[in-house]
């Protein structure tokens, strides 16, 4: 019975691959996404290795904060050690290195790299130890404070030759240099599109961190012992007051990588989620086309009955060409998936992120889970279908028509309503914190309530949006509008691929307007000044304080004051409770300068006085307070990332509304901090009376002068403000309109198999007159009332999606309100009918092809 | 003509026999009695048809007595088998074992060969069936140079014939067939219908033909005569001129 199982999909295989589409795209994006992140993966630990390839040793400090967003900041390594680990038997060179921020000013005045999302600019050390990460390719090494050094990458794109003046920012400022050397890291000219200032130690040192220190030492030993033998007795000289530690070149390397693969997998697990729910949408698509074909070959399933077919070997069959499909699906998809890694590689390169490539990681784990996927998913697809065709009764073998009733209407709605109900109930208390999984029960509530409740509201919605075409298009309306009813089932099963996903955007949607238009209100409202100067630099770099105070002094500002961020740990010491592990967690803090921040932007304050911050006072979110059970008064400890504990007081309280960390501290704090803090705003009121053109073009001058941050009006930096979160929405619109394309497809491989199913009808209706055109007006508007009634359900349902979450949200003290995206909502309308339009070209096509004759004289 | 004798023949003569076959479709006003006390037997080795007018309840007896349906009340057996006292997977063991079906049209699966087609009701009880015996039917049918083609690929005559073959492949106690040459035109019919009556025969099988064709009657042994529901009369040894005039006498 499996051989002609086998034989009777084989015999199909034309619909074979027609209804493995679905599959293939759901699967071919997951393992794009895997090839992707393995090739990157791959890349980056090669170029590692190859970086740390005469490394054998690594000296570091072991105070460090881990941050939040990944990635840790340490300490720096005092040079003084550095003559210590030279004398150190073994060891050949020794040398120090700096990763700081430096941005490299073009001749055109514009920085060079992108500012914030591109890849980062770095101020780094080249010396002629051999342990040193960079050779020259052009010119010599710099020496003494005027000289730079850039690598391939940098020098060409801003079109620099030796002898050049460079102009170059970093956290002491902007500063001329000349332009000595031209450098390649290991064999790439520009690692990751990254930009590199290359300086001496002691310039670095001084410019970059803070004198007389670097990030960590690089060693490279004679090999005359083990890199572990190396690396204890270098541990054992150095003093242990010194705070050092000494890691081996493999163990700096696979840190380093592993560092560069967590941050890459906060991404790759973001495209795998959204791989997944279009997967799980393609799962509704194969799930419908498993419905209609098995209504379709009800009479031989039937005739399978009743000549002994039990109702298992008859769905076993139907399951065991859903298996194969899954098989060949996924296997396609993963062919096709291996494409689109490349086109997202090829994206990355066209955003100026050059990954240098090291061949395609396709490795045999990805092919695994995109098969275990695809093939489960399918399974589970064909399951009710299969189950359903194994009950036909052998006397359908019989009958002319075909069965496929929607059963009992009333038990449809109230199973339905109620499911919907009890995922809603899910949501509203997964947005209060419940754990993630009740949100993705939630979902499912939801989903399976549409999913049962569709074919009971799929006739009358079908037929109320068909209302107009009949009216408009005469016959061929009337037939679309009866044909998109005639089958409420088939009709629902079609659209619930496009509910869900329009269900999603209009969610998203509604979602972030209601986030825009509070941070509008609240920026608005706490904001006081004429203009912003903004750097998103994404915790790395910003604006130098002596640029805010630069700013502060010019003539024409009433008032200037920076916001900044860097990263602390905050230790409760009267809190036991707290896991050691995560002791090493870092925290944001705010930096600010209370003096002149009063009066120009409002924090927000519910208790003290911002001038009574001080070096040693903390201001806390309320809500984190009350978490951790604080108040005014309540004792601290700040340890900064150079390891030097602050005793700190909590001084105060804020709403957390405008602030956009838990702890607001003075840049008082880290004045005597060997690393720099940067700010990443600076606000500014206009004196009363100055021209404000003048006062900006004073203020750009500054700031071009610098290099750094881009100036904003009022008006402007709030719209930039509201426009972070349409970042965000972007990507998630990108990403689930792989789920739409998938809906698509959906409503064109139902529609042929509509059109086939109905040949005879098509031909009889040509053999009385119906023209070509006619025909295939029928065609698509029953393909736009399909689409039209999954977006206008999809619409109410992410309605009331975004009502729940937005309400719970407001809940939560996050003083949001619901506003509907009424533009966004129309345009969503708009695609879907344009999306059922273009979904009938082919199948509307196809129904043309139909011969007549044939057609009506087949039995 | 002369009343059915009473069924009090053994099984051992009988392949299957309804006793007191009634079946109600709806209920109330719309109450309909396709089959009204019906008391019939079909003797093994012969081939026997049923004739009546449309609505007469003669597919509802076929169907009913081959399992596909069930009765409202009464019984029906293949050999000693009670259907009604049968699960969905004993019926549909046995339909598989003692029972083989021809059909208007419809009969064969489109994607396998007509080879497949034959053995499919062995293959679906995993057996493998009497080869000799399949070979025979095979060369009976006279479709040895047709059997890797698909059914797409014969005509209409070769097409019921690999349905009599298929029906005949597990030699089952009793073959159903419903109007076998409602579809052919008179000359493939009579080929059809040749090779049902040397399947009788040559090969000793039982066949109950459904019918409203007057010349396919007369390749029957013998014929039940159904009509509202109720046994009718029946004849034996039928000719064509024979059965018409019966029908008109019938319709009287």
């Amino acid at each position: 019975m499996l051989r002609l199982a086998l034989k009777m999909t084989w015999a199909r295989k034309g619909r074979l691959v027609l209804t493995s589409l679905a599959i293939i795209l759901g699967t071919g994006f997951l393992s794009g996404t895997f090839v992707f992140r393995d090739t990157i993966n791959q890349t980056f630990d090669r170029l590692f290795s190859d970086v740390f390839r005469d490394v054998d040793a690594y000296v570091r400090s072991t105070a460090f904060i881990e941050l939040d967003f990944g990635g840790e900041q340490r300490a720096g390594t005092p040079i003084s050690a550095l003559e210590t680990v030279r004398n150190v038997e073994g060891v050949v060179s020794a040398t120090g290195d700096i990763q700081g921020f430096a941005r490299v000013i073009g001749k055109d005045g514009k920085p060079l790299g992108s500012e914030g999302g591109g890849p980062p600019t770095f101020g780094s050390i080249a010396s002629d130890d051999s342990a040193g990460l960079w050779s020259v390719v052009e010119g010599r090494l710099p020496n003494g404070p005027k000289d730079v050094m850039l690598d391939r990458a940098t020098a060409d794109n801003g079109e620099f030759i030796i002898g050049d003046t460079v102009r170059v920012i970093a956290a002491r400022g902007a500063r001329e240099f000349t332009l000595v050397g031209i450098a390649s890291y290991g064999d790439i000219s520009s690692p990751g599109g990254a930009t590199f200032a290359l300086f001496d130690q002691p310039t670095a040192s001084e410019f970059l961190l803070e004198p007389g220190f670097v990030d960590a030492f690089l060693i490279e030993g004679d090999d005359s012992v083990s890199d572990e033998v190396l690396a204890q007795r270098i541990d054992a000289a150095l003093a242990d007051e010194l705070k050092l530690e000494t890691l081996t070149g493999a163990e700096i390397t696979a840190e380093v990588q592993g560092q560069i693969k967590d941050v890459l997998n906060i991404f790759s697990t973001f495209l795998i989620v959204f791989s997944y729910i279009a997967l799980g949408i393609g799962s509704f698509v194969i799930y419908n086309v498993f419905s209609i074909t098995a209504a379709q070959r009800q009479r031989e399933n039937a005739l399978l009955r009743a000549i002994g077919a039990s109702r298992r070997q008859v769905s076993r069959a139907l399951l065991v060409e859903g298996t194969l499909m899954g098989v060949v699906g996924s296997l396609l998809g993963f062919a096709v998936g291996i494409g689109l890694s490349q086109l997202l590689n090829a994206l990355l390169k066209a955003t100026g992120f050059e990954v240098p490539t090291a061949g395609l990681a396709i490795k045999p784990g990805s092919l695994v889970n995109t098969m275990i996927a695809g093939v489960s998913v399918t399974v589970f697809a064909a399951w009710l279908p299969a189950r359903r065709a194994g009950r036909v009764p052998p006397l359908a073998a019989l009958r002319d028509t075909a069965l496929d009733t929607a059963g009992n209407l009333k038990r449809r709605v109230i199973i339905g309503l109620v499911l919907i109900a009890l995922g809603v109930v899910g949501l509203i208390a997964a947005s209060n914190d419940a754990p993630i999984q009740v949100l993705g029960l939630g979902v499912l509530g939801v989903f399976a309530g549409i999913l049962v409740l569709g074919p009971a509201i799929a006739r009358p919605v079908a037929l109320a949006l068909g209302k107009p075409v009949a009216a408009l298009r005469g016959v061929s309306g009337t037939m679309a509008r009866q044909n998109a009813a005639r089958n409420p089932k088939r009709t629902s099963r079609t659209a619930a691929p496009v509910l869900l996903g329009v269900a999603l955007v209009t969610a998203f949607t509604a979602l972030a307007a209601s986030i825009r238009s509070e941070i509008r209100d609240t920026f608005g409202a706490a904001f006081s000044g004429d203009f912003a100067l903004t750097v998103d630099s994404q915790g790395f770099g910003g604006i130098p304080l002596s640029v805010t105070d630069q700013i502060a002094g010019l003539d024409g500002v009433a008032q200037a004051t920076g916001v900044g961020f860097t990263s602390v740990r905050i230790v409760d010491p009267n809190d036991t409770t707290v896991d050691p592990a995560s002791m090493m967690r870092g925290n944001f803090v705010q930096t600010i300068n209370p003096a002149t921040i009063v009066g120009l932007f409002d924090l927000g304050v519910t208790e003290g006085d911002l001038s009574s911050l001080g070096r040693d006072g903390l201001f806390v979110d309320a809500g984190r307070a009350t978490e951790r059970g604080w108040q005014v008064g309540t004792r601290l400890q700040v340890i900064r990332i150079d390891g030097a504990v602050i005793d700190a007081e909590v001084r105060g309280l804020v709403s957390g509304e405008t602030s956009f960390a838990n702890y607001v501290a003075s840049r008082e704090m880290f004045a005597d901090a060997p690393t720099p803090i940067f700010d990443s705003f600076v606000y500014i009121k206009a004196a009363q009376g100055a021209a404000l053109d003048e006062v900006e073009a004073r203020i750009a001058a500054i700031s071009s002068d610098a290099g750094i941050g881009t100036l904003q009006s009022k008006e402007g930096f709030i719209d930039a403000q509201a426009a972070q979160v349409n970042q965000v929405l972007g990507l998630i619109y990108g990403l689930l309109g792989l789920s739409i394309i998938i809906a698509i497809v959906g409503i064109v491989i139902t529609l042929l198999l509509s059109v086939f199913e109905r040949r005879r009808e098509i031909g009889l209706l040509r053999a009385v007159g119906m023209t070509r055109a006619q025909v295939r007006t029928t065609v698509r508007w029953e393909s736009v009332i399909t689409s039209l009634l999954g977006a206008v359900t999809g619409v109410v349902l992410g309605i009331v999606m975004g009502v729940v979450v937005v309400a719970a949200l407001a809940d939560d003290g996050d003083g949001i309100t619901f506003r509907l995206p009424v533009t966004g909502t129309l345009v969503i309308v708009v695609i879907s009918f344009i999306l059922g339009v273009v979904a009938a070209i082919y199948p509307a096509w196809r129904a043309t092809k139909v011969n007549v004759v044939e057609a009506i004289s087949t039995t | 003509m002369t009343s059915l004798p009473p069924p009090t023949a053994t099984n051992a003569t009988h392949a299957a026999h309804a006793k007191g076959a009634t079946k109600i479709y709806g209920t109330g006003d719309s109450e309909v009695r396709a089959l009204d006390d019906v008391d019939v037997a079909f003797q093994r080795g012969k081939f026997t048809a049923i004739m009546g007018p449309s609505g007469s309840g003669k597919s509802t007896l076929m169907h009913c007595i081959a399992g596909l349906d069930s009765l409202t009340s009464g019984s029906v057996s293949i050999g000693d088998t009670d259907l009604s006292k049968l699960s969905d997977k004993a019926l549909t063991q046995l339909r598989r074992d003692k029972v083989g079906f021809i059909f208007q049209a419809f009969n064969l699966i489109p994607t396998l060969t007509a080879y497949e087609n034959i053995v499919l009701p062995l293959t679906l009880g995993k057996k493998k069936g009497d080869e000799t015996w399949i070979n025979r039917v095979i060369d009976t049918i006279s479709l040895r140079d047709r059997l890797e083609h698909r059914p797409s690929e014969l005509s209409g005559g070769q097409q019921q014939r690999v349905a009599i073959a298929r029906a005949l492949a597990s030699q089952p106690d009793i073959i159903f067939a419903d109007e076998p040459t409602g579809n052919l035109d008179s000359k493939t019919g009579t080929e059809v219908l040749t090779f049902m009556r040397r399947a009788v025969t040559d090969l000793g099988q039982t066949i109950v033909m459904v019918t409203h064709d007057a010349t396919a009657a007369s390749y029957a042994d013998r014929i039940v005569f159904l009509a509202d529901g109720k046994v009718a009369g029946e004849m034996f040894s039928p000719t064509a001129q024979k059965v018409l005039d019966y029908l008109k006498h019938l319709g009287e």
